[in-house]
């Protein structure tokens, strides 16, 4: 699997033909945010400023901000570009799978294979998102959105395929199984936990939280 | 204790008070040591021979609110009345209770336990012990009831009620902070609900 962000290393080459302008614009949005993604992964989200990372750039605080608004729209639009790259592998998983438990796992899978990878970019943003404005936090939610209807496809698929009962609460099952995934972040975070034992975890607690639903 | 011991504890208090109204009323990233110390009345210096960053200030604040938080439970705790959700339900409703009369002052808590570089003398969110064995207690209780299946791994049930309980208060979050505690007891009154549907015996 593939997990190459857009915006973690510059692109060499443009399939689309480009005014000069235009490319050196794009080359310039392209080196500050990777040097925003190493900022950030270094000194977390409030320990890196504008003015550290046009530095690590190697450009003005003023041409920074000629590409980006702020310090937070920076940030979301990293963020964004790696939840890009994995939705579509989300997706997949998901739609394969042959249970309620794999496909959520699957999912799940995906997303805790390519976040663990960059721990520190994670940290920082789920710090954010307790306290970050609330038209950034609207934002957010329409990523989560997406991802909730992938929750939400496949617990539908696990009624019509009868292992689920027909009057289950999807919404708020989708929302505890959100939950449990990322709180097990705190696993990674404090105690060093890989992959394999977060997905461990998480389908045992998908058992305790979908005992009361199974058909 | 001498005179030196009893101004150092003084002081101590108040830092903490003055940090824990900063911190809820202005924002933690925007509260800096030098305004904790102009509030409190006490020189920065001597902020800083108390602890030693921002973050443990900020770990002593939400201590010093646990501890009274602790000590009600204990006297409520063996008062609470009804099935095994029903107790989890008082519980985690008093814990919104308590955390929503200084909401920013918790999300600021939950954040910073997920930024780099913490302290060694700062504990941080999620590794509250008196939480985790109240709710074990609970559920050891609903065991012995029998309203709760024997084999069950415990923890794992707890693990995934904590998940809940944190993550509701997301909506306070989204809210900009002014969410009644009602409105988050009630979505985790309904996920103790589904939880307690799989842990009936059968």
């Amino acid at each position: 699997m593939s997990f190459v962000s857009v915006n973690i290393e510059s692109a060499t080459d443009s399939p689309v033909k480009l005014t000069r302008r235009a490319l050196a614009k794009q080359r310039t949005r392209e080196r500050v945010l990777a040097a925003a993604r190493r900022l950030f992964s270094e000194r977390g989200y409030e320990g890196a400023t504008i003015r550290d990372i046009a530095q690590a750039a190697g450009m003005s605080t003023g041409a920074v901000f000629a590409s980006f608004a702020d310090k937070s729209e920076l940030f979301e639009e990293i963020l964004t570009a790696d939840y890009e790259v994995i939705y579509a592998q989300m997706t997949q998983a998901s739609r394969n799978a042959k249970t309620v438990d794999e496909a959520l796992l699957g999912l799940f899978a995906v997303a805790y294979g390519f976040h663990v990878e960059q721990l520190p970019l994670l940290r920082a943003s789920i710090a954010v998102s307790w306290t970050r404005s609330e038209a950034a936090e609207r934002r957010a939610r329409t990523d989560l959105k997406h991802i909730f209807r992938l929750i939400g496809d496949a617990l539908q698929r696990g009624v019509d395929e009868g292992q689920l009962k027909k009057d289950i609460d999807a919404k708020l099952l989708a929302e505890i199984t959100w939950d449990v995934y990322v709180a097990n972040y705190r696993r990674a975070v404090y105690d060093g936990w890989s992959v394999e034992a977060l997905l461990a975890r998480l389908s045992e607690q998908l058992k305790v939280i979908f005992a009361g639903a199974r058909a | 204790m001498g005179v030196r011991d009893d101004q150092k504890a003084a002081t101590r208090e108040k830092v903490l008070e003055a940090a824990r109204d900063l911190f809820n009323d202005v924002g933690y990233d925007e509260t800096t040591i030098r305004a904790i110390a102009e509030r409190a009345g006490v020189s920065v210096g001597s902020v800083f021979t108390t602890f030693a960053s921002k973050a443990e200030v900020l770990s002593h604040v939400m201590n010093h609110r646990l501890t009274e938080l602790y000590a009600e439970f204990d006297r409520v705790v063996p008062f609470l009345r009804g099935s095994t959700a029903d107790r989890l339900c008082s519980i985690f409703a008093i814990h919104y209770e308590f955390e929503t009369r200084r909401v920013k002052l918790f999300l600021a808590h939950v954040a910073s336990s997920y930024n780099p570089n913490n302290d060694p003398g700062v504990t941080p969110y999620g590794r509250n012990p008196r939480l985790n064995q109240m709710l074990l207690d609970v559920l050891a209780e609903g065991v012995r009831k029998g309203e709760v299946r024997a084999e069950l791994d415990l923890q794992l049930v707890v693990d995934t009620l904590k998940a809940a309980y944190a993550w509701n208060y997301r909506m306070a979050a989204a809210a900009g902070g002014t969410l009644p505690a009602a409105e988050m007891s009630a979505v985790m009154d309904k996920q103790i609900a589904v939880i307690a549907e799989g842990w009936k015996p059968r």
